[in-house]
Order: C-alpha cells, then structure tokens, then sequence
C-alpha cells in the first residue's frame, strides 16, 4: 500500500478536547487523534489524570512509588496523539477558558462521574450556548441517567455487570473478569459514535449529546447470549475455549512451562492437514474423527491424541507448520511474544516514539492500515505542554493575560 | 423525525459469521442502506449456529445471525457464476462501501482486486477484514475467533487468579474477536466515509483481527516496555480484589482509591485486622493485601452477591455482580434505559435483542427492520437499485447464480 505521510487523514480539521481520565476515556480521544483530529486533554495540576504516576504493581526492578507526572506507563500507553493543557477546573476563571476551547472544538468527550459536568457548568446545554454544533460525548459506567446512574466502576466491573465475566472461564471454575481491555474496546465504541456524530453533523449541522454506558458496551457484544436464554430457557453458562461445533478446538499443552497452542479445525480438509502435520494421517480416516459432528462428540479422545503430540514439542513452530498446512492455530502470547513477533513488526504494529522524560518507547499505534494515509502517532503530552500553543495562538490570548493567568494559578 | 447519522450511505456486505456482519450492523443501525450478499445455498453459516428456539435448528432463527444482521437487506448471489460475477459487480459500483471477510484472495480470484476495485471504483471504501491483515509473512494464513484471540495475547490473562497452571488459558465467552473486529471495522469505516467527503476518494481499509485484539493489549505490551512486567493469568500480582464469591454468585470489584478501600472496610464492620492506618496507602495494600485477602474473602462468602453490590455502590466504591443472561435481560438500569429494543422477526418470533451503548440525541440509532430471511430482497434489490430489467432478473435466476428454484 502506498501511503504519504502528508495525505489527508479522516479527522483532520476536526477539534477535540478531551476532558477524560484514567483509560476508557482517554484511549477513545487517542483514537481520535490517532485518526487526525487535534485533541486537547485538559487537566488540572492538583487533581491530574491519576494514571500519569499510576505504579502498576510492585515491579522487577527498583523503582519509585511514585513517578513523576510524564512518567506513568498506563497514562501514556493510551494518550498517544493529544496536546495537553492544565488549568484549574475550580475557579470560574477556569471554566471560562474551558468554554471558550469549547467555542473552536468540534467534539467535546468526559467521563467523569455522573453530574460532575453539570457541577462545574459544563454540562451540554451549557456547551450548546456557546458552540450550537458541539458534540459531547459523556462516558459513564452505567449510563447518565437512571437509578444506577451514580455508581462507580471501572472495567472489570463492567465486564461483570454486562454479562461478559459469567460465560467466561472453565466450565467447572469461577467465572473470569477481564480488565483494561474492556475499556479500550468501549473506546472503540465510543469513538464511532463521534465519527458517526461528526458525520451527521457534516450532513445537517447538527451537534448531539451522546451518553455512553460501559456496561451497556460490554454487553451489545453478547447478542446471541441474551437470544440464546430466551429461545431455551438456559442460562448459558462458561465453556472454556471450547466450541459448539467445531472440534479440536482448544488449546494444548506444548513443550516449556505454562505453553499452549490453539488449534482450531472447522472442516474436514483442515483436519486431515492436521493429521498430515501430526504424521498421524489416518486419523483422518478414524470414523470418531470422519466428520465434525463424530469429532465434536469425540472431543476429548481427539484433545488427549492431539496434546500427546504437542506436549514435547515447540509451540512456535507447530504453530508455523500448521499454519503453511492451512489449519488454524496460534500460541497463546504474552506481551512480551508480541513485541518479537516478526508479522507484527513488518506490519508496523508497533512505533517508536521518542520521549523527553523516558526516551524511546514502542507503542501500539492504531489497529489498521488505510491506504493513501499514515495515521498521526505521536507522543503522549507532557502535563501542561501545549498551554501556550493552546491559550496563546488557539484562543489568542496575549502574553500579559497569560502571563497574568498563570500568576494567579488559572493556567497551570 | 430523526435521522440516522449514515442515511444515504450504501454499502455491500459480503462477508459471514461474526467480524464483517458486526461492521454492517453498526451501519446498518444508523440507517446505512446495508445489502447483505449471501452465497447460495445455506447463505452465512452464522444461521447455523444458533442459537435455536426449541434447540431446534432451522436457518431463519439462528440468534447469532439474527442479532448481527438487523436492519439489512439480503440477497443471494453466487459471484462463480459470470452472471452472478457480473452482478456483483454492478452492485460494488452502486455502493460507498464493500465489507468483505472472505480469506484474502477470494475477492482477487474473483477479479475484484483491490487494484481492480480502486481502478474502476475510485470512491469505493474497501473494508477487508482477514485474520492477519493483508500483508506480512502470516499474511493470507487461516485463523478464528480462538486463534486471534489467543495469539493476540488477550487469553493469557484469563481466567485471572488461576492457581492451577496445569489448566490452559482461555478466551472470554462467546465471539470475542469478531466482535471486536468488527466494531474496529466499524470505526475505521465511519472515518473512511468522513475522509472521502472532503477528498472524494475511497480507500482500502486492511483491517487484522488478530492486530484488533492486539491493540486491547497495549497497556500490557506497555508494561513490558517501562518495568519488564509481564502480566498474566496467575495470582503473582496482589490483589485489588477482583472477583469474590458469595453465597448466591459472584462479584467484581476493583479498588484503587484509599476512599474506596475505606467504603470496603465500613461495610466489613471495620474489622480490627483491616483497621491500621497503614492500609489507607496504596502502595502499601498492594504489597500487603495479599496477608488480609483470605479473611476479606471468608467475609464476602457471607454475604449476597447483589446486597454487596448495591451496598458497596452506596459506599462509592465499583463492585458489581456477575450477571448471568437473565439477570442481564431483568437488569433495571437497563430497563430504565430502555436499552434493550424487541425485534419481530417473521420466521424465528419476537425477542428482546441489545440496543447501543451510545444514546444518540440527534441522529439515535433503531433497528430498521429485522434480520433479512434468505434471498429476502433479492427482487428488489436487482430491480430498483442495480436497475435489472424483470428479462435480466428472470435470466438471472435461471442461470443459477441466485441458487436453484430462485427466480423471479
């Protein structure tokens, strides 16, 4: 694909100021910009998106509790691609240049606590008075409205409460809740509703409010769950990795400590390919292994066949051979096997980008490629960056009032 | 009247099963005018997945294609027929937008390209979703749901806390990685249409579903990255608290403000082994909540999954139970919310199906109509969009490519 880095991105000319935090929210401005769009984080110095000193747990090597502000992993890991201001959020003074940002921006997103917003005088009539075509995307756990619409939470619990966390695990085991994932993928979800919002807008000139539930997100990506309870009365339960249908499909035990290899066979060419690689070809012809349905109903003959040969053997060349065979089957990675991974590195999934405070790092840019256009990665901002390039040359302030703002503690 | 935000944009659907028909969906509930191309005879294999009412299989009530494929229009079309070639051909120059998750070199054998496409149709959005992406070494190798997910490092930490690794990780319930894929999809669509006002060009989106699952990982590859941290499904990092059983279920909760630990302690009676001033640092529960877990879990034991829920919110802090399908389905947040939307479908009945988790005030997305049945609209959309004549149409049929005893 040939693709020039000065070519038009989808988002370019588009304004947002992101007044997220933590990583659901912040993931989707990122996605914004990732895509063209010129995205503002807002925050303030007494009260900083708290993942920019987050230590995740108690590490390897000998570090500080506490990092300095540009330094946290899980604030910069999903704020590429934004300039960052600070200001203070209490005074009036403060909302004022809020609103006068939100005069020039497009897009507005927020994930703070139900009626927050509204507290502060940003809420989205008030944003509507000064910006008739502002489109505000409020994030919340469980919906802005409503009697839950209060509580607190954060991905795991929504992946609970939106059914995701029962059906996932071994069928004889607790049920497993995932965690940041959630949220980036409820990113995802919510940066199509802005485009979709933004594509609207270019039709009629219309602004929208849009209230996101991350509950709600986790569950519209178990349809056939719900429709399965009320077309046969069970409720359906966890089924580890196995499928209704397809058989082997699973992961088996390879060589090493704690390595798997999924396998996933649909047909039966594919399983006589398998058989092939296994040198065991007349599995093919075994009529408990024949068809589907006789490999389904013989599953745990053809798993316990199948993880003998796996178990001494390396995953990742299993995983290559199966592979030119034309059976589906991949080992089970950690991050750490991502980032050696040669298909991801030569299809660009990773960047690096340099960083004043930490120095180069890789990060994960934006999960596709587009024909025509590079997306815009760029490093996460420094707490407070961008304030002059924003007040000075965006909002026009001179340098006296500046000067003076920052003297009395409004920009920080 | 409302608008749908992509009212007036066209798009074909050829592709099956999860990732491509989400992507549709999510169009489609904008009001995207979505034909959905199905091959002849048994059309998309997600209506044999099921589920099924009565567990009885039958392809006009599978729920997972009901679900994915709401506010479409279907035709069948076999493309290795010339005439049905032909016609798919006349149907990618009507539209804005071709999803296709077919393996990579079925549309190319076909003769739709990309170079083919961009050549003939330079306005067309091509959305190709593949296991692997278009390029790069493993590139037009197979892969599933199981296997990008897995190999996109996303199972390694599931189940978390296992103690057993003699147990293999796995991947979360149901189609994890088609629907993520599809919902990137999605995304990356809505842009390519915003982009193509301003430029007039359409573009090819190559989409990978296992670089979908990977982009969820990124604050794992990140932990790697800053502190050689590699997370896993294993209980080796403390808990701040995760899951907890209770007498009738499970609960999720997740506590990383000291005001949150403190709500978890008042409504444990404040216990003396949980009463130091010391456990109000985070830094110090996550070295040490690991000593006081088991008494905080025999406690929890006690207690009713939903009273600790609703309890715990009351106290500020994120905790909530483990829903299974009914509980789902009765939830009352949702119910408030009117987020569930009951779809009527001519052939499988009338269920609650999920809306969107984005209310929309200006352009809300709405189930336009129910999953199209097989060949539903074939009529229709050869006559009034690709402008077939009843002659062309009738010999269309005849020749097969609309699969046997269909014509008009």
């Amino acid at each position: 694909m040939t693709a020039r880095q000065t070519d038009r991105l989808p988002l370019d000319g588009v304004r947002v100021v992101d007044m997220t935090w933590v990583w659901a929210g912040p993931y989707l401005g990122s996605l914004l910009g990732m895509l063209g769009a010129e995205v503002i984080k807002v925050e303030s110095r007494s009260r900083p998106d708290f993942f920019r000193r987050f230590v995740v747990w108690p590490l390897a090597d000998a570090e500080p509790e506490e990092l300095g502000p540009n330094e946290g992993m899980m604030f910069n890991t999903v704020n590429l691609s934004k300039l960052g201001v600070a200001l203070n959020l209490v005074r009036p003074e403060g909302i004022d240049l809020i609103k006068r940002l939100v005069a020039v921006s497009d897009v507005v997103i927020e994930n703070m606590r139900a009626g927050i917003l509204k507290r502060m005088g940003l809420d989205y009539e008030a944003l509507r008075a000064v910006n008739p075509r502002i489109i505000l995307l409020s994030s919340s756990a469980r919906g802005g409205a409503g009697p839950e619409a209060h509580y607190a939470g954060y991905a795991s619990v929504h992946h609970a409460v939106g059914g995701g966390t029962y059906i996932t695990g071994h069928p004889d085991g607790p049920p497993g809740y995932a965690i940041g994932d959630v949220d980036l993928m409820n990113a995802t979800a919510g940066a199509f509703a802005v485009v979709a919002a933004l594509y609207h807008r270019k039709e009629t000139g219309e602004g929208q409010f849009i209230d996101f539930s991350q509950c709600e997100g986790v569950t519209a990506l178990i349809g056939e769950v719900l429709l399965d309870y009320q077309m046969t009365g069970r409720i359906p339960g966890r089924k580890g990795n196995s499928d209704d249908f397809m058989a082997p499909h699973n992961l088996y035990p390879c060589w090493g400590v704690d390595r798997w290899l999924a396998i996933a066979v649909e047909t039966d060419e594919e399983f006589a390919a398998l058989a092939r690689v296994m040198e065991k070809p007349e599995l093919a012809d075994d009529p408990r292994f024949a068809t589907a349905a006789a490999r389904k109903r013989n599953e745990a003959d053809l798993d316990a066949i199948i993880s003998e040969w796996t178990r001494l053997r390396d995953r990742d060349l299993m995983a290559c051979q199966l592979g030119e065979a034309g059976v589906a089957a991949a080992p089970s990675r950690d991050a750490r096997d991502l980032m050696r991974d040669p298909h991801l590195r030569a299809r660009g999934v990773f960047v690096e980008l340099d960083h004043p405070e930490t120095g180069p790092r890789d990060f994960v840019g934006l999960p596709w490629r587009m024909s025509g256009c590079q997306p815009a990665l760029k490093r996460p901002p420094l707490l407070g960056e961008h304030n002059d390039y924003v007040f000075g040359e965006l909002l026009g302030l001179d340098e006296a009032e500046i000067a003076r703002l920052k003297e009395s503690g409004i920009i920080e | 009247m409302t608008r749908g935000a992509f009212e007036g944009v066209k798009v074909v659907e050829y592709a099956t099963m999860v990732s491509g028909p989400y992507c549709g969906k999510l169009l489609a509930d904008m009001g995207a005018d979505v034909v959905k191309v199905e091959e002849p005879p048994d059309g998309d294999p997600a209506r044999r997945r099921g589920p099924f009412p009565g567990d009885e299989p039958h392809p006009e009530r599978s729920g997972l294609f009901l679900y994915l494929n709401t506010s479409k229009r279907g035709i069948t079309l076999d493309p290795e027929q010339p005439s049905g070639r032909e016609a798919l051909q006349r149907l990618v120059k009507w539209a804005d937008v071709l999803i296709d998750n077919h393996p990579l070199e079925r549309l190319e054998s076909l003769g739709f390209g990309w170079e083919t496409l961009r050549q003939e149709t330079p306005r067309l959005i091509y959305t190709s979703i593949t296991p692997y992406g278009r390029t790069g070494p493993r590139a037009g190798r197979k892969g599933t749901d199981l296997t990008a997910y897995h190999g996109g490092a996303l199972g390694s930490l599931l189940p978390p806390r296992s103690t057993d690794i003699s147990r293999p990780p796995v991947k979360a319930g149901g189609y994890p990685t088609g629907y993520h894929a599809g919902l990137t999809a999605g995304l990356a669509t809505a842009s390519a249409l915003l982009a193509r006002r301003a430029t007039g060009r359409g573009q090819l989106i190559d989409l990978s579903e296992q670089e979908s699952i990977v982009a969820l990982v990124r604050g794992f590859v990140g932990a790697v990255i800053y502190h050689r941290l590699t997370w896993s499904r294993v209980p080796d990092r403390p808990p701040s608290l995760g899951r907890m059983q209770c007498s009738d279920g499970y609960v999720v909760s997740y506590l990383v403000e000291d005001h949150h630990w403190r709500g978890l302690v008042e409504l444990m009676g404040n216990p003396e082994w949980a009463a130091g001033e010391e456990w109000n640092s985070f830094p110090y529960r996550v070295g040490n909540l690991f000593k006081i877990g088991y008494k905080i879990d025999a406690w929890a034991l006690q207690q009713k999954a939903e009273e600790f829920h609703h309890q715990g919110a009351a106290k500020g802090f994120a905790i909530g139970t483990a829903y299974n399908a009914e509980q789902v389905l009765n939830y009352r947040q949702y119910a408030s919310r009117g987020f569930f939307v009951d779809v009527d479908h001519p052939e499988a009945g009338k269920y609650r199906y999920p809306g969107w988790p984005y209310q929309m005030s200006a352009s809300p997305p709405r189930v336009g109509c129910p999953a199209p049945l097989l060949g539903q609209h074939s009529g229709e959309v050869f006559r009034d969009v690709l402008g077939y004549t009843a002659d062309e149409y009738r010999r269309l049929g005849e020749s097969g490519a609309l699969g046997e005893g269909v014509a008009s």
